[in-house]
């Protein structure tokens, strides 16, 4: 393969997460910049805003909690595009969002005059999920905001198909799970885009049920902060390897299993007590949500996950992990299904559990329980790995993607692949 | 039996006493020696200078050895002992010895003082010199070790105090950008292009044949 240099230096990937927004050229090296995937919307008639020089119609980047105003104006002020990795066609204040995301991230990497640019290859990256109208709005939001010449030709790619490509996977299964959602995608040397299998179940529904544990608890006033109970899920939630059996040992030894978390930059500190057999249940719930034990939380109002169509996609409530794995592969051609099973490859937050020293008889992590999940159902011999860079490996996918693919491939809307011409 | 010499007898005198004679001696002294790391010189009056002023004047020579030996002796027939006043000797830290045929005695013992004429010293006082360091070794490391003690009294200290009333916040840091991003080009690749099949994979995009499984 002859060595592109102009794409050596001028390849630039953007990774559109459900929380964070990661971007940069391949002169990143290994880790890209990040910001949160999300933008403020000022009041224009606060004196604040008519402070500021800026007239942005929505900040981005770092600079969004100088403009916050009031708490009650976040709900909607502040805008979280990607929550569920999917836009809804005509909600104009996340497209807002997304399109001044991808500016800032191309001005951040402006580079000198005269350096011989003509303008970035851009690989930007979207759920596997996304509706083709999510691909036409983001390409031509790139083509038509590029005044200043920033972009030379843009594609975008399914974010599962770039971590295969990041981990150097070409036949795999890659199961992405965010805050929103997780999926399901089998890959070789493409993505079978037929096989894919949608879940309705992300880190936000483990959000959800350690929100219960909270209330249940005694921190009712504290269930309430999102970004509070993201990080005592974080901190404290686990995996079981077998759910029942680690309920009873915590309930039979609670100080070794004990759950405790002190609030960073507060003198807030969290203890579950004999309660932190309950850990465990926001591990589990994530992998599979059918134990009886999360019927009493269903019945207290915690929303059960339901089957959704969102888009061109129906996103299953309570498939567990298994199941999904073994419905993905099995649209897939009966000779290809060996070699999707040897290579199983997990990627996104909602991927990462921890297992604290001394637990380890009862606490496993995301690979193993997939494999455990698996044997249940007779699949054995199953290869699970995390991916080697689970925060970054999307957006190494989408460089050596944009580095690699020929200039010659035009974009084409049935395999929804190759290079969109902006300009030179 | 085969007679030894008087030195030779002094030789074997001090070997049995785990000395270890020195080849290069002091000109005035008729043997030299290292016991325990100490230099001993010995000059040894033959029965041809018995006069008072010659034992006289071996007593200053051993005198004049004094800043390069830590032990000096006076060997004397002992014929002549009944005329020697030990008490000088025991005065000025010299050792003296008497002899005749059949044993050798030491009448009065040298006092050890350090040897003051550095160049003198002998050529096994490397032993010295590595006991000289050990020894500042060893007190660099009790020096060290009530450092360390005393670090550690304090630090106890510190945390037996009470909590201040305001406690301390840890704010954490947010994502930091480059302010003014310096751009370099760079043909160098990243590490995660290395032996990735993609790359082969993805260059032949439009032009490999149809061959797909599906999608």
């Amino acid at each position: 393969m002859a060595l592109d240099n102009y794409r050596s230096s001028y390849t630039f990937a953007m990774d559109f997460g459900t929380s964070d927004f990661k971007f940069g050229p391949i002169s990143c090296g290994e880790n890209p910049q990040i910001v949160n995937n999300r933008g403020y919307f000022p009041d224009k008639k606060s004196v604040l805003y008519n402070a500021f020089e800026s007239t942005a119609e929505v900040i981005v980047g770092n600079d969004v909690p100088l403009y916050m105003q009031s708490v009650e104006d976040l709900s909607t002020r502040l805008i979280y595009p990607m929550r569920n990795g999917v836009i809804n066609r005509d909600d104009e204040p996340a497209w807002k969002v997304v399109s001044a995301l991808s500016q800032f991230g191309l001005r951040t990497f402006k580079p000198p005059a005269n350096d011989g640019f003509h303008g970035y290859y851009v690989v930007a990256s979207l759920s596997a999920v996304s509706p083709r109208y999510m691909y036409e709005r983001l390409l031509s939001m790139l083509k038509e905001n590029n005044s200043d010449g920033l972009v030379r030709a843009v594609t975008v790619i399914p974010q599962p198909f770039a971590v295969a490509i990041g981990h150097g996977v070409t036949t795999c299964v890659v199961i992405e799970s965010g805050h929103g959602n997780s999926q399901i995608c089998p890959i070789s040397k493409y993505p079978i885009r037929s096989a894919q299998v949608a879940l309705n179940r992300g880190g936000g529904d483990a959000n959800a049920i350690t929100s219960e544990i909270l209330k249940d608890a005694g921190y009712g006033d504290l269930a309430s902060e999102e970004s509070l109970v993201r990080r005592v899920k974080e901190a404290i939630g686990l995996v079981p390897a077998n759910l029942d059996v680690a309920i009873e040992e915590a309930k039979k030894a609670p100080k070794r299993f004990r759950a405790k978390f002190k609030v960073p930059g507060t003198r807030v500190e969290i203890d579950l007590d004999k309660d932190s057999w309950t850990r465990f249940l926001i591990g589990e719930y994530v992998f599979d949500p059918n134990h009886e034990i999360f019927e009493s939380y269903f019945g207290r109002g915690m929303p059960r996950p339901k089957d959704q169509k969102m888009g061109d996609t129906i996103f299953k409530g309570t498939l567990d992990f298994g199941d999904a794995i073994i419905t993905a592969v099995e649209k897939c051609p009966v000779e290809l299904q060996p070699m999707l099973y040897r290579e199983v490859l997990l990627s996104g937050g909602n991927l990462s559990w921890r297992i604290p020293e001394r637990l380890e008889d009862f606490a496993v992590d995301a690979p193993t329980k997939i494999r455990l999940l698996l044997k249940e159902k007779g699949i054995k011999n199953v290869t699970v790995k995390m991916t080697q860079s689970p925060q970054f490996s999307v957006w190494h996918g989408c460089i050596i993607y944009g580095f690699a693919v020929p200039d010659e491939y035009e974009w084409d809307w049935q395999r929804l692949e190759g290079w969109m011409k902006i300009s030179g | 039996m085969v007679s030894l010499s008087i030195e030779e007898r002094f030789s074997h005198y001090f070997l049995a006493m785990g000395a270890q004679q020195i080849t290069e001696k002091p000109a005035l002294a008729t043997l030299s020696f290292v016991i325990e790391y100490q230099t001993v010189n010995v000059i040894v009056a033959s029965t041809n200078h018995l006069t008072q002023s010659n034992i006289l004047t071996a007593m200053l020579d051993l005198s004049t050895l004094r800043a390069t030996s830590n032990q000096l002796y006076l060997a004397i027939p002992r014929v002549l002992g009944a005329s020697i006043d030990a008490q000088i000797f025991r005065a000025h830290g010299l050792g003296l010895l008497l002899y005749d045929d059949r044993r050798i005695d030491e009448v009065v013992s040298p006092q050890t003082l350090p040897i003051t004429d550095i160049a003198a010293i002998a050529p096994n006082q490397d032993l010295l010199a590595t006991t000289a360091q050990l020894t500042e070794l060893k007190s660099l490391y009790l020096e060290l070790k009530d450092n360390i003690a005393g670090l550690k009294a304090e630090l106890t200290s510190i945390e037996s105090r009470p909590q201040p009333m305001t406690p301390s916040i840890e704010i954490p840091q947010p994502h930091s950008l480059p302010e003014q991003h310096v751009y370099t080009s760079t043909n160098a690749l990243p590490a995660f292009f290395t032996n990735n099949p993609w790359l082969d994979v993805l260059s032949k995009r439009g032009r490999e044949s149809t061959e797909r499984f599906a999608g």
